[in-house]
């Protein structure tokens, strides 16, 4: 599919890609696989699957229709570290799930895991309320700027510490929707939105 | 800055630490603020002539974490002295955060100004 995107001249997101990083068929591929082992593992337990806003939604959609088993899924979100959010202080979470989740099988579903700071407020805050298990599904990992190590049950891909976007990775809110991972221009890094 | 651990807050040597310190603090992760020295080299009669004072320490990680802003070029004295480091306490954990480490992360978390002052708008570096 990059190819139809990258060959087209008009296209205003791919003239910023500097490389594609993981083409749309290795995503497919490797979603697909990632499908199979959570519905191999979760026979039998209707697991829900949780995702925080909103890097993962595309994982989500995808992740979602290559499980064959009943599953349920809910979404949370937190404060990103904006300026306006760093000076209230600390993290919060600005939209809690739906359904409970206490007894349940659940799997954390998230698009990168760099740091781990996200993460494992997230996992701290799930596992609080106590669910029956709790696994992390994680697209892609960014091991070299990890600060703390949580146990990742599903991982999609390791990447080297490019800023990268698409599939869901932004850059000022923007290129979530292209349907590959690619490398940003150096001269588009510094840009803001307008 | 406001801090959900009661700091004192320390003079920071680089902007880049207070902006690190302010992110550990937004996610309420506990940090001391170069709390220990590791000798490295000592004189003919027991006297420490160089040592190697890690940034921060994260308790609850038991992690040891340094940030350099310098070129690749300019970081050898550094990492020479972090290999001496691991050599001679091989039971701690520390973590460096090279330059393009830092950029990337001050971009993730909307740091945008803190980026570029590390970097300038130089490339992104070959990637191999």
């Amino acid at each position: 599919m990059e190819d139809l995107w990258l060959s087209d001249t008009n296209n205003e997101l791919t003239k910023d890609i500097q490389q594609v990083f993981v083409s749309t068929s290795a995503l497919q591929s490797r979603v697909r696989e990632l499908g199979q082992e959570i519905s191999r593992d979760y026979r039998g337990k209707n697991p829900l699957l949780v995702g925080a806003l909103k890097g993962m939604i595309f994982f989500m959609a995808d992740l979602l229709r290559t499980i064959t088993i009943p599953v349920e899924v809910d979404f949370i979100a937190v404060s990103s570290y904006t300026n306006e959010a760093r000076d209230r202080g600390v993290v919060r979470v600005t939209k809690d799930l739906d359904l409970p989740i206490t007894g349940r099988h659940v799997i954390f579903v998230e698009d990168v895991v760099d740091t781990g700071l996200t993460l494992n407020y997230l996992v701290n805050s799930l596992r609080a309320r106590q669910p029956g298990s709790l696994e992390v599904c994680v697209l892609f990992n960014k091991a070299t700027r990890r600060l703390i190590d949580l146990p990742i049950r599903y991982k999609g891909f390791d990447l080297p510490d490019y800023f990268v976007v698409g599939y869901g990775l932004d850059h000022h809110e923007r290129y979530r929707n292209l349907p590959y991972v690619g490398i940003l221009k150096p001269e588009v890094l510094f840009t803001r939105n307008g | 800055m406001s801090t959900p651990y009661n700091h004192k807050i320390p003079v920071f040597i680089h902007p880049i630490e207070q902006a690190f310190a302010r992110i550990l603090d937004f996610y309420g992760v506990a940090w001391e603020y170069e709390p220990r020295a590791f000798p490295l080299r000592w004189d003919k009669d027991g006297n420490i002539i160089e040592a190697f004072r890690p940034d921060f320490y994260l308790p609850q990680q038991n992690l040891y974490v340094e940030l350099t802003t310098l070129r690749p070029k300019l970081t050898l004295r550094k990492n020479r002295k972090l290999k001496r480091v691991k050599e001679l306490y091989p039971d701690i954990n520390i973590k460096l955060f090279k330059r393009r480490e830092l950029r990337n992360m001050m971009l993730r978390f909307g740091m945008a100004e803190e980026a570029e002052r590390i970097f300038g708008t130089e490339a992104q570096e070959e990637w191999e």
